[in-house]
C-alpha cells in the first residue's frame, strides 16, 4: 500500500478520500486555496498545503503547483476526484511522468472518454448502442441547423469537453438554436476551456441509468449493479438511488453486459461508470465518466464495497479478492444532494456564511459532507454542500427514512435544496417510481416555498422573537448578551407546579 | 402586545400573551426557548415541537422556516394604524426593478432601454457558479434604466435594470 497519498480536490469528495486513506492507514497529503484555509478538508488531512488563489484556475486547477507539493510532501500517489484535474488526460500523464501513481485509469482511456464524440465512434464500433445523434462537432449554428434536421427536434447540444451540464441546451425549434448554441459555446468555453460543441438527439421521458465498473490491472472487470439518476434540473443530478426501481433482473444483465464491453473496448482499469438512458426496454450509451462519481454512497450501501478504498488499492496494483459472483444488492440507497442553490429561483447559487448546521443520524444514514459551522460559501466551487445517503430494506423504508433524516438536517445561513429534497420524498409519482429525466420539471410545484404549517410556526416564533427582543432592548440585564435562553414557562413556573 | 409579521407578502396577526398567543382569530398556547450561543430555539405550539432558526437582519428577521430561508418583517399595532393612515405602503416595492439574486458576472444584457419587453422575456444573463442564470421579466413592462453592462461583476442585490409599468409610459 502507498505510504502517502495526495488529494488534488475539495469539499465532502476530499473528505471523502481522506476517510479512505485513514482507514487503509495512508497518510493525507490536502492542497487548498486561499478561500479554503478553513475548509472541513484541510482541517481533516493529516498534513495540508496551499496551492493559490481562490479561483480555481489558480489553485485547484493549477496541475504544476500541485505536482510540486506531491514532490515535497514525498506523496507516492495522487487522487483527483471528480471535477476540477480527474478528467484532463494532460494531468493524468503528468502525474506518471513525474513518478507518481494516477489514482484513476490511463491518460489514453481519459482522452478517449473525455472526447464525447470520439467516446460515441468508439462505443459504436464496439456495438455499444448510442443515442441517435451525429459524432462530428458542430462547427457553428448553420452546421448545427444541418445536422438537427437530419437527427430530427428536439435535439440537445452538449459541448465535447462537457459533463456536469455545462454548455447543454435543449433546442425544441429550428428558431431557438442559433441563441442556444451560442450560449452552449460561451459556457463551454468558460467551463472547459473548449467551446466544441455537437448535438444528438433528445429523448421525450427517458430514465437515467448508470452501471458502476471496478477493473484492476489484472484482468479482472466487474459491475456492481446500476444506479438511477432520473431526478435531475439542468442536467445535473439531485437525487440518485440504488438499484433502480424498474430494471429486472434481465434487463440489469443486458445494461451490465453493454457497459463492461464498453469498458474492455478502452482497456478499464480503476472505477468507471458507464451512463445510459433508457426508454421503455431500449437503452442508449451516454458517456463513460473515468473517474469516481458523486453519486458512488448509494452502490457502496447496496453492494457493501467501500469505492474509493478499491480505487486506492487498484492504483496500487492489487487484484480485486471478489468475482462477479461475490456482488450482491442488499436493500435500497438514495442520496439527496445539499447544495446551495434555491429551488424557488430556479436553482440559483446561494451564498453566505453556514450559521447553523445540524446533520442527522440514527439508522441507516450516513453523511457525506465539505462544510462546517462556520464556514463561508462563496462563488468560485460548485454548489454542492454534502449529500445525505440513507439505506434500508426495500424503496419504500429508505424512502420513509430519507424524509426523517431530511427533518433532522438544519442547515442555516444559505439557501440550500432541502425543502425541494423533503416535497420529493412526500410526492407520489416518486415513491411509486414513475421516474423520467423530466422529472422534475413535470413537478413544477417541488419548488415551491415551506408548507402552510411550517409558516404558521414561522409566524408565531417570530412574534415572539420580536416580542422578547423589544423587551431585552427595554430592560438590559448584566451578564445577559441578548439570547433567551428561559422559556416563559420557565420564567412564570413550570405549569406542573402551578396547579 | 400585538404584531403583524409579513413574509413572502403575506400578512399575521399574532398577540402575544403569557405562555399563549392569537394567531388570527385562534388561540393557541407557545412555549419558546432559545439555545444559547446559536439561532435555533424550540418551539412548542399547542405540544407540537417546531425547531426555529432566526436571526435578526437590519430590523427584520431572517427565518428558516422547513429549509427555507423567509425574511420576516415585524411592525406593532401602533406603526400599522400610522401606515395604514398615511398610506404608506412600507418598505417592500421591488416589482419594478431587477436586482442580482447572486453576486457574479453579467454576461450579456438581452434588452435595451426604453425597450417593451415580455412576461418571460430575458433581461439579462448572469453568471455565477460557472453557470449561466437568465433573469426574466415578470409582467408586460418597459426599460426604463440599465445600470449594468457586459462584463460588469455585480454583488448580491445589486440594482441591475429599472423597469416601468406600461402605463406610466
Amino acid at each position: 500500500m502507498f505510504e502517502a497519498l495526495l488529494i488534488a480536490n475539495r469539499g465532502e469528495i476530499a473528505v471523502r478520500i481522506i476517510r479512505a486513506c485513514r482507514e487503509l492507514g495512508v497518510r493525507s497529503i490536502a492542497v487548498f486555496s486561499e478561500a479554503d484555509r478553513l475548509a472541513p478538508h484541510v482541517l481533516e488531512a493529516d498534513e495540508a498545503y496551499p496551492i493559490g488563489a481562490a479561483p480555481a484556475a489558480e489553485s485547484y486547477l493549477n496541475a504544476d503547483r500541485v505536482l510540486d507539493v506531491a514532490a515535497r510532501a514525498k506523496a507516492q500517489a495522487i487522487h483527483p476526484g471528480y471535477g476540477f484535474l480527474s478528467e484532463q488526460a494532460a494531468f493524468a500523464r503528468a502525474v506518471t511522468d513525474a513518478g507518481f501513481v494516477f489514482v484513476g485509469p490511463s491518460a489514453e482511456t481519459i482522452a478517449t472518454m473525455g472526447n464525447k464524440t470520439e467516446a460515441r465512434r468508439r462505443m459504436q464500433e464496439v456495438g455499444v448502442r448510442v443515442v441517435p445523434g451525429v459524432t462530428e462537432p458542430a462547427g457553428n449554428p448553420e452546421e448545427a441547423g444541418a445536422m438537427a434536421e437530419d437527427v430530427g427536434y428536439p435535439v440537445l447540444l452538449k459541448a465535447v469537453a462537457g459533463g456536469g451540464g455545462k454548455g447543454m441546451r435543449v433546442v425544441e425549434a429550428p428558431k431557438d438554436l442559433a441563441k442556444s448554441f451560442a450560449a452552449a459555446q460561451r459556457e463551454a468555453q468558460a467551463a472547459f476551456g473548449d467551446g466544441t460543441i455537437y448535438l444528438e438527439r433528445f429523448l421525450e421521458r427517458p430514465r437515467h441509468i448508470e452501471i458502476q465498473l471496478l477493473g484492476d490491472s489484472h484482468g479482472n472487470l466487474v459491475h456492481l449493479g446500476e444506479r438511477e439518476c432520473s431526478i435531475q434540473r439542468r442536467h445535473q443530478k439531485l437525487v440518485e438511488e440504488a438499484p433502480s426501481s424498474v430494471l429486472t433482473p434481465a434487463l440489469r444483465e443486458s445494461m451490465a453486459a453493454m457497459a463492461l464491453k464498453a469498458a474492455r473496448a478502452v482497456g478499464y482499469v480503476g472505477a468507471g461508470t458507464v451512463e445510459f438512458l433508457l426508454e421503455g426496454e431500449d437503452f442508449y450509451f451516454l458517456e463513460m465518466n473515468a473517474r469516481l462519481q458523486v453519486e458512488h454512497p448509494v452502490t457502496e450501501m447496496v453492494t457493501g464495497i467501500d469505492l474509493v478504498q478499491w480505487q486506492i488499492r487498484l492504483a496500487c496494483g492489487e487484484s480485486l479478492d471478489f468475482d462477479q459472483d461475490d456482488v450482491a444488492l442488499t436493500g435500497h440507497a438514495i442520496e439527496c444532494r445539499i447544495t446551495s442553490e434555491d429551488p424557488r429561483r430556479g436553482f440559483l447559487p446561494s451564498t453566505g456564511h453556514i450559521s447553523y448546521l445540524e446533520l442527522p443520524s440514527g439508522p441507516g444514514v450516513r453523511w457525506d459532507g465539505g462544510i462546517r459551522a462556520g464556514y463561508e460559501i462563496g462563488l468560485h466551487y460548485d454548489p454542492l454542500l454534502g449529500k445525505l445517503i440513507v439505506h434500508a430494506a426495500s424503496r419504500a423504508d429508505a424512502i420513509r427514512r430519507m424524509a426523517r433524516a431530511l427533518d433532522e438536517l438544519v442547515v442555516t445561513g444559505v439557501d440550500t435544496g432541502v425543502p425541494f429534497h423533503r416535497r420529493l420524498m412526500l410526492e407520489p409519482d416518486f415513491v411509486n417510481g414513475d421516474l423520467s429525466i423530466r422529472f422534475v420539471e413535470e413537478h413544477p410545484q417541488l419548488l415551491d416555498g415551506p408548507a402552510d404549517e411550517d409558516l404558521r410556526a414561522a409566524f408565531v416564533a417570530v412574534a415572539l422573537l420580536e416580542h422578547d427582543h423589544r423587551q431585552h432592548r427595554q430592560i438590559p440585564r448584566v451578564g445577559d448578551n441578548g439570547a433567551n435562553t428561559l422559556s416563559a414557562w420557565q420564567q412564570a413556573g413550570w405549569p406542573w407546579r402551578q396547579e | 402586545m400585538r404584531y403583524f409579521v409579513t413574509i413572502r407578502g403575506k400578512t399575521v396577526s399574532v398577540e402575544v400573551g403569557t405562555g399563549e398567543v392569537r394567531v388570527g382569530d385562534e388561540t393557541v398556547s407557545v412555549d419558546l426557548a432559545g439555545i444559547r450561543g446559536t439561532d435555533m430555539s424550540t418551539l412548542l405550539m399547542d405540544g407540537t415541537s417546531y425547531r426555529v432558526v432566526a436571526r435578526r437582519d437590519g430590523g427584520c428577521w431572517v427565518v428558516d422556516v422547513g429549509g427555507c430561508h423567509e425574511v420576516a418583517e415585524v411592525i406593532d399595532e401602533r406603526t400599522a394604524v400610522i401606515r395604514e393612515m398615511t398610506g404608506d405602503p412600507g418598505p417592500s416595492n421591488g416589482a419594478r426593478t431587477i436586482r442580482a439574486p447572486m453576486p457574479g458576472l453579467v454576461v450579456r444584457v438581452e434588452v435595451d432601454e426604453a425597450d417593451r419587453v415580455e412576461p418571460g422575456q430575458g433581461l439579462v444573463i448572469i453568471e455565477a457558479m460557472k453557470m449561466e442564470n437568465e433573469l426574466r421579466a415578470e409582467a408586460s413592462a418597459w426599460v426604463e434604466r440599465i445600470h449594468v453592462s457586459r462584463g460588469d461583476a455585480v454583488e448580491k442585490g445589486q440594482l441591475l435594470i429599472d423597469l416601468a409599468p406600461l402605463s406610466d409610459a
